[in-house]
């Protein structure tokens, strides 16, 4: 093994776990849903894309400059997953699951059409900051943007932490979680926390869409599926319902991407992460962190 | 106080709950009783709202909760423990507390900043409740850790935390011993001191008989006898459902 492939390898793996981020977010965002109403949004990455577009439209119609539009990105994202909510929730019988999950499923395919339709399903350039900046360390360069998305996927996350665990919202929300019928007899409005559960996974989505078209520098539709599917992939490595686990879930993903793409080529990258999915699934299929057990 | 009127659910064409009325009285601790698949837990599930009665109503203090949903019920003043306890096995004790007793405030904020406060503690104090549970060195630990009798006495804290009128408890002696049942007994009557009324569903007769101020029976899901322990353990249609089922004669008997 020679010292520019080892060197390339590293290369890849920092770009990875940097770029990673932004499906710890997805995955971060699927795991809330489910921790709190025990059901999958498969909308969820669409509704990210569609919020990334709201952003981008201020960047294209006033020239916004990129903190707003990424802002935008956000709001736009938790709003459109409040709508999803009670589009596809919040009236569906809780007995039910197939009836949330396929109206999600729809919910996926009417976002992604209207956002086509509305962009005319050509890529639109994207506002990334830091592009030039480039940090070396030894033979190894970390990119100022992916560091850019790095830093402020992690804000995000941590914001997300001081929210969960540091205020009387996030008791409320992890009691839901845990013991919805106790929480429901302690006070707590079930659909309420799903609400406000909805529109903060729906902001964290934005960021992850926001931070992949500024990694990227241009955003295309078709960034709803990589979202959709590698968020899942991150997920399911990590153990539904875990939020750490989506953190390294989402890590993994990236990080293994990014080698299967220097090893293998693009062509073949994602049949290889495809096949780690697969690994997960018939091996470890509860996750690394397993799922959180004793709950009706 | 609490008054179900003619309360009745159908699952199918099965009458789990038929034509059930009870009322219970402002102070009093009231023993609902019954052999295994009578209606009891149905009953309890019918109070708290997690079921929707098939015909009709239950009413606190003359307010009908029958539309209520469960978290309104909570505000209004009904609050219950599990037979199968449910912790927040996650949160501390302390949080367990604390999410009762602020849940139902909550439900009125209209607006966000409302969440974010960290103080503003409305109902008991939870130091009091620590102590009334005998949880006071327990406060930070997290709920998953504590003994089976720490579980059911936080449940219990957990329920009173969120300042009910009544409590329903559900078989809160399951599982314990005969020594654990005696102090279950004061612990109840504490609960009633406090100014609670309480409604227990329980199977050891012993406690039932011997703390309870009125009875009922149910039997496949109607009412067949109510009034005191004495006339209830002199009642020939109580003794009859209890020997028809797998539960001892000397249950009551001994009692």
């Amino acid at each position: 093994m020679d010292y520019f492939f080892i060197i390339d390898f590293v290369q890849s793996l920092v770009d990875g776990l940097l770029f990673g981020t932004t499906y710890a977010l997805i995955g971060i965002g699927f795991t809330l849903i489910f921790g709190v109403m025990r059901k999958l949004n498969l909308a969820y990455g669409a509704a990210a894309l569609a919020g990334t577009y709201i952003g981008v439209a201020a960047f294209l119609a006033f020239d916004a400059p990129p903190p707003v539009v990424f802002l935008l990105s956000a709001l736009g994202s938790g709003i459109i997953g409040i709508v999803v909510y009670y589009c596809c929730f919040r009236f569906t019988p809780t007995q039910v699951p197939m009836a949330s999950l396929l109206a999600s499923v729809g919910m996926l395919l009417f976002i992604d059409e209207a956002v086509v339709h509305a962009s005319h399903g050509m890529p639109v350039p994207y506002p990334s900051v830091f592009r030039n900046a480039i940090i070396e360390i030894g033979d190894i360069w970390v990119r100022g943007d992916l560091l850019f998305v790095f830093g402020i996927c992690v804000v995000a996350m941590g914001v997300l932490f001081w929210l969960l665990y540091r205020t009387p919202l996030g008791l409320a929300t992890r009691a839901v979680s845990q013991q919805p019928r106790a929480a429901a007899l302690c006070g707590i409005d079930p659909t309420r926390v799903n609400l406000l559960t909805f529109g903060i996974s729906g902001v964290l989505g934005g960021i992850a869409g926001a931070m992949t078209a500024a990694a990227v520098g241009v955003l295309s539709p078709i960034i709803a599926l990589g979202l959709t599917v590698k968020g899942l992939i991150a997920v399911v490595i990590g153990g539904l319902g875990s939020i750490p686990g989506a953190i390294i879930g989402g890590l993994l993903v990236g990080a293994s991407e990014n080698i299967f793409l220097l090893l293998r080529g693009v062509t073949e990258r994602d049949i290889y992460v495809m096949l780690m999915l697969f690994l997960f699934l018939t091996l470890r299929p509860g996750g690394l962190f397993g799922s959180t057990a004793g709950r009706d | 106080m609490l008054t179900l009127q003619s309360l009745s659910k159908h699952f199918g064409g099965v009458r789990a709950v038929d034509d059930i009325s009870l009322t219970i009285k402002e102070g009093e601790i009231f023993g609902l009783i019954g052999p295994n698949g009578s209606g009891k837990s149905t009953t309890i599930n019918l109070i708290t709202g997690l079921y929707a009665p098939t015909t009709g109503t239950v009413t606190l203090d003359g307010y009908d909760l029958t539309a209520m949903a469960q978290h309104e019920r909570t505000a209004m003043g009904v609050a219950r423990t599990f037979q199968n306890i449910r912790l927040f096995g996650n949160l501390t004790v302390a949080q367990n507390l604390w999410v009762a007793q602020n849940g139902h405030e909550q439900r009125r904020a209209h607006f966000l900043p409302r969440w974010f406060k960290a103080g503003g503690e409305h109902g008991p104090d939870i130091e009091e409740l620590l102590k009334f549970s005998r949880l006071h060195s327990k406060r930070d630990v997290q709920a998953s850790a504590l003994s089976f009798g720490e579980m059911r006495r936080l449940e219990m804290a957990r329920a009173l935390a969120s300042n009910p009128r009544v409590l329903l408890l559900d078989e809160p002696a399951a599982g314990a011993s005969q020594e654990d049942g005696q102090l279950l007994a004061e612990r109840i009557r504490d609960v009633r001191d406090r100014g609670v009324t309480v409604l227990l569903i329980e199977h050891m007769m012993e406690l039932v008989m011997g703390i309870s101020d009125s009875i009922g029976v149910l039997n496949f899901g109607r009412k067949i006898a109510e009034g005191s322990p004495a006339e209830i353990q002199a009642n020939q249609d109580v003794r009859a459902a209890y020997l028809g089922s797998k539960h001892k004669d000397e249950d009551l008997i001994h009692a």
